[in-house]
């Protein structure tokens, strides 16, 4: 469907900005003018946002370049990235090392965002996927020397990711020589064949490092803790969304014939990551650390929505996703001020509810979220995934689903107990800056109105699943 | 028509709201007119309900369009009868708890249940019904782990883990609904009039569920581990709204799952049986209690029990008596707690060993004490009378004699609080000091609370007129 021209004006305004984003990172890394690259940055994340919530509004699709489709899935998930981006930037600003650098590499890291939202054929995915992991291992270094150990990790295990992608897009061009993603007819890969399990696995794997699932996601605590928690924030808020997508768009546009073949992988993923997510976060010490595996375990349940692999199901997800995102960046930006004020374990969050309201108030409100109580943006998400499972049959995947949504209820409920003991309360109050107020105000926000009023979120959601499955 | 339900979720909200943001001294107040006007407007209702025999509604706006969830709220008689007692205990916890006792927290978290315990009363799906009872839980919890004593903590993540625990078996069952009924809906009503349609072996799953859930929010033997230590370890005003209120969110599921599901029919003997192993239980347990508030939760749980009796039963009347028996478990419950904070109060402990003569420091709180005793054991004229009645007749009529073996529960326990009583009570005081007497606060909640006790214990027309419709 063609676009009107007012629309097309607005997606290469889109474009335009995310491009002057990324002039104004690299001069201001150049002239190490940190205020200037927030001054300038900031604001065009905001319009970015706008521009491309404006797309979505619009609701027409079109092609660029002949690789970057615009239509409402990847221009719900295009704006949605550069409103966590905005958010990440925020909270950099005050308390990234080397916030410069940091500009530059976000640009970059921003365009490998929107190319795999945009994707339409296999390159743009496993380029903008590359994108992505590299900036996000600079930025790690970027912090300082005691920060080379996550970077290398994470540096080596999207290596070996982007080998394993690769090797499965080789196995699936063999049968359908053309990159693109839909169109895809392959008459000689048939369901059951020993080719087509095998990409299928390898394409899981692959992703699977990205969006932290089980196996392939011991590398998650280690790095989200030893990274600065501006990026940890980035890495749960930002990189892992960017593999569900990467997923969704692979898996129900290239491969949609062969749902019968992936769902019940997604579904033996989905509940093993959802189990392992919960139970290390059980012993967990660290709040980071938590969270950490917290995240994981929402992983799970954003699998639940993929491995039910219908429209309903996929809106389940992207709703998810979207609650994830907010309730984890403002989580995050908690974390992150209390921790330069050197308040890391559990028992250093004692009495946190008496010293600052906004703190204890406000990780209470995301941590409910993240458990799924409603009337918050993550009991939404949560009723659409299970609802989806049930509506498909997949009964025992809902009922592991919601086993584990109750089992989070123990983690989070000891640190909201220990916020609201008396224990640590003689140690003065706490304040927090403007940077992160706003953020998690945002955040905040989102969680809870939408939580609220959930209707056009659900709306925008089904759109946007519907346009991925008429691609 | 009067926008009943606006008033009063604007009134709770926007106290919740001056609560929050003006000084601590004015709490009391803000507490004390929400309640009230909630109040009044819960008086209206029954009125209305009396005079014209048909249910209060407010429709407002679609939540969830895409599965046809509005926010909608109607006060089915059973809903009326709920409400009340919600509506008179609210009011009876924000006078009684004094000027002093006041903080901004306890406000707005009193306020936030109220909000809770209305909206799940008056839902009119189970959608907002589940969010309504998350809310709730979610403000107990803090209510416990924010103004409660030494061994909160431990408490209150106790009685988060059981009530989410109940929430995930609720949510599975009712997603399990919506898909079950044949035009997908989460509407009460419409569920009550169609849940024959589905196919019996989704009724029976949803059923377990769904009785899991409510047993544990009742509480019913074996699931009642959390009560006892939330009950204790919350303030005077936290046992009254948990024990008054938030366990008839278990029961009001409970009532509703049974006209919801006939494939109930097929269990009542053994939830009958259940039912009698509870009371027994909690009875048996509260004779080995020191604690005087220990022994108030498990007597909650005993008439928890009772009413499980009348829903059991399957009857017109069982049903209309374990409503009723709800009212006046809610309005006796919250007055021994009253009571028994007071008396903490004055003796500086809980223990019955320490407490002699409370009736020679404090005629009023002794004689509430045990007009609440009456109530609960069902004396004439008190409210507990009206609901054992038919409760006891339900039962006999379904199960014959067996239906009656519940009651030598309540024997037990009425032997029991007489000991108590005559102990502690009305016995001379033997040296023991009470420093401390009831505040005026604390006398207006009893007198609150009593006059409800006998105001429905001597006109029961008023509400079985409404129940009846």
């Amino acid at each position: 469907m063609l676009a009107p021209n007012s629309d097309l004006m607005l997606v290469y305004a889109a474009f335009a900005v995310l491009a002057m984003f990324v002039a104004s990172g690299l001069a201001a890394a150049l002239h190490r003018r940190k205020n200037v690259a927030f001054l300038i940055g900031l604001p065009l994340l905001v319009i970015d946002t706008a521009l491309f919530l404006s797309v979505f509004a619009g609701g027409s699709s079109t092609t660029l370049l002949g690789i970057f489709g615009m239509y409402p899935f990847s221009t719900l998930f295009a704006a949605l990235f550069m409103a966590s981006g905005t958010l990440i930037y925020l909270i950099s600003y005050r308390y990234s090392n080397d916030f410069t650098g940091f500009s530059a590499l976000f640009g970059f890291m921003l365009v490998g965002v929107i190319g795999v939202a945009a994707s339409t054929s296999l390159v743009t995915t496993v380029v903008g996927i590359e994108l992505v992991a590299l900036s996000t291992v600079f930025m790690i270094i970027l912090d300082g020397k005691s920060r080379v150990e996550p970077a290398v990790k994470l540096f080596i295990l999207g290596a070996i990711a982007i080998s394993v992608l690769l090797f499965a897009v080789a196995m699936v061009f063999s049968y359908n020589p053309s990159l693109l993603l839909s169109g895809f007819t392959a008459p000689g890969l048939t369901t059951g064949s020993y080719i087509l399990t095998l990409a299928i696995i390898l394409f899981v794997a692959g992703f699977s490092f990205e969006a932290s699932l089980f196996p392939f996601n011991l590398w998650v605590p280690d790095v989200y803790q030893g990274a600065p928690t501006n990026i940890t924030a980035m890495l749960a808020g930002m990189n892992k969304k960017v593999a569900f997508v990467a997923i969704m768009t692979t898996f129900f546009v290239l491969l949609s014939k062969y749902s019968a073949t992936f769902s019940p992988i997604f579904e033996l993923l989905a509940i093993l990551t959802m189990f392992f997510g919960n139970i290390m976060a059980f012993v967990q010490k660290d709040v980071k650390r938590l969270f950490a595996y917290s995240s994981i375990s929402q992983a799970g349940y954003i699998l639940i929505g993929i491995a039910v692999a219908d429209s309903f199901g996929i809106e389940a997800s992207i709703v998810q996703i979207a609650a994830h995102m907010f309730m984890i960046i403002g989580a995050f930006s908690i974390v992150l001020w209390l921790e330069s004020r050197g308040l890391r374990s559990i028992d250093d969050y004692s009495g946190l509810g008496y010293r600052s309201k906004f703190a204890g108030i406000s990780l209470s409100i995301f941590m409910l979220s993240m458990a799924g109580v409603p009337p918050l943006l993550g009991f939404t998400g949560k009723l659409l995934l299970f609802s989806s499972a049930v509506d498909k049959g997949m009964l025992i995947l809902a009922g592991l689903g919601i086993l584990n949504s109750f089992m989070s209820i123990y983690y989070y409920g000891k640190v909201i107990g220990s916020m609201y003991s008396k224990k640590g309360v003689g140690s003065g109050k706490l304040f927090a800056n403007g940077y992160i107020i706003a953020a998690v105000a945002v955040c905040l926000a989102v969680v809870v109105l939408f939580g609220l009023y959930p209707g056009p979120i659900i709306h925008a959601a089904s759109e946007a699943s519907l346009s991925l499955f008429g691609m | 028509m009067i926008p009943e339900f606006s008033i009063i979720f604007a009134a709770l909200a926007l106290g919740i709201v001056l609560a929050a943001l003006l000084e601590k001294r004015f709490s009391y107040y803000i507490g004390i007119a929400a309640t009230a006007i909630v109040l009044v407007v819960v008086l209206l209702i029954v009125a209305y309900e009396y005079v014209f025999g048909a249910s209060v509604m407010a429709q407002t706006y679609a939540y969830i369009p895409q599965f046809g969830v509005h926010v909608s709220f109607i006060a089915t008689p059973i809903s009326t009868v709920l409400l009340t007692m919600t509506a008179v205990v609210l009011f009876a916890a924000a006078l009684s708890s004094g000027k002093n006792g006041t903080s901004k927290g306890a406000t707005v978290l009193m306020l936030l249940f109220g909000l809770a315990a209305i909206g799940l009363f008056s839902s009119s799906n189970l959608i907002l019904f589940f969010i309504f009872w998350d809310v709730g839980v979610v403000a107990t919890f803090f209510m416990i782990s924010y103004m409660g004593s030494a061994n909160r903590r431990s408490a209150a993540l106790k009685f988060l883990v059981y009530s989410l625990g109940a929430s995930a078996a609720l949510l599975l069952g009712i997603i399990l609904i919506y898909f079950g009924t044949p035009v997908h809906s989460f509407n009460i009503a419409y569920i009550i009039s169609h849940g024959s349609l589905m196919p019996i072996g989704v009724q029976e799953s949803i059923f377990v569920l769904l009785f899991v859930a409510f047993m544990i929010k009742m509480p019913i033997f074996p699931l009642h581990s959390w009560m006892a230590d939330a009950y204790t370890e919350s303030s005077t005003q936290g046992s009254m709204l948990i024990s008054g209120v938030l366990s008839k969110f278990g029961a009001y599921g409970m009532l509703l799952l049974f006209l919801m599901m006939p494939i109930a029919a097929k269990y009542s003997t053994y939830i009958l049986a259940l039912a009698a192993i509870s009371a027994f239980y909690a009875v048996l347990v509260a004779i080995n209690q020191s604690d005087m508030k220990r022994l108030i939760s498990y007597i909650s749980m005993l008439d928890m029990s009772i009413i499980l009796v009348g829903i059991a039963s399957i009857t017109v009347i069982g049903r209309e008596g374990s409503i009723y028996g709800m009212l006046a478990h809610g309005l006796g419950i919250a007055l021994l707690f009253l009571v028994a904070g007071s008396i903490e109060g004055m003796f500086g402990s809980r223990s019955i060993k320490f407490i002699r003569g409370v009736v020679e420091g404090s005629a009023s709180a002794a004689y509430s004490f045990m007009l609440g005793i009456f109530s609960l054991t069902g004396v004439p004229l008190t409210v507990g009378f009206i609901a054992d009645l038919l409760i006891f007749i339900g039962a006999f009529s379904a199960f014959g004699l067996y239906g009656l073996i519940p009651l030598g529960a309540i024997l037990l326990a009425g032997g029991l609080l007489y000991l108590i009583v005559s102990r502690s009570i009305v016995n001379g005081r033997n040296g023991a000091e009470a420093p401390y007497l009831p505040t005026a606060s604390q006398k207006a909640g009893y007198a609150v609370l009593l006059l409800f006790i006998f105001a429905f214990g001597m006109l029961p027309f008023i509400l079985l007129k409404i129940i009846g419709s």
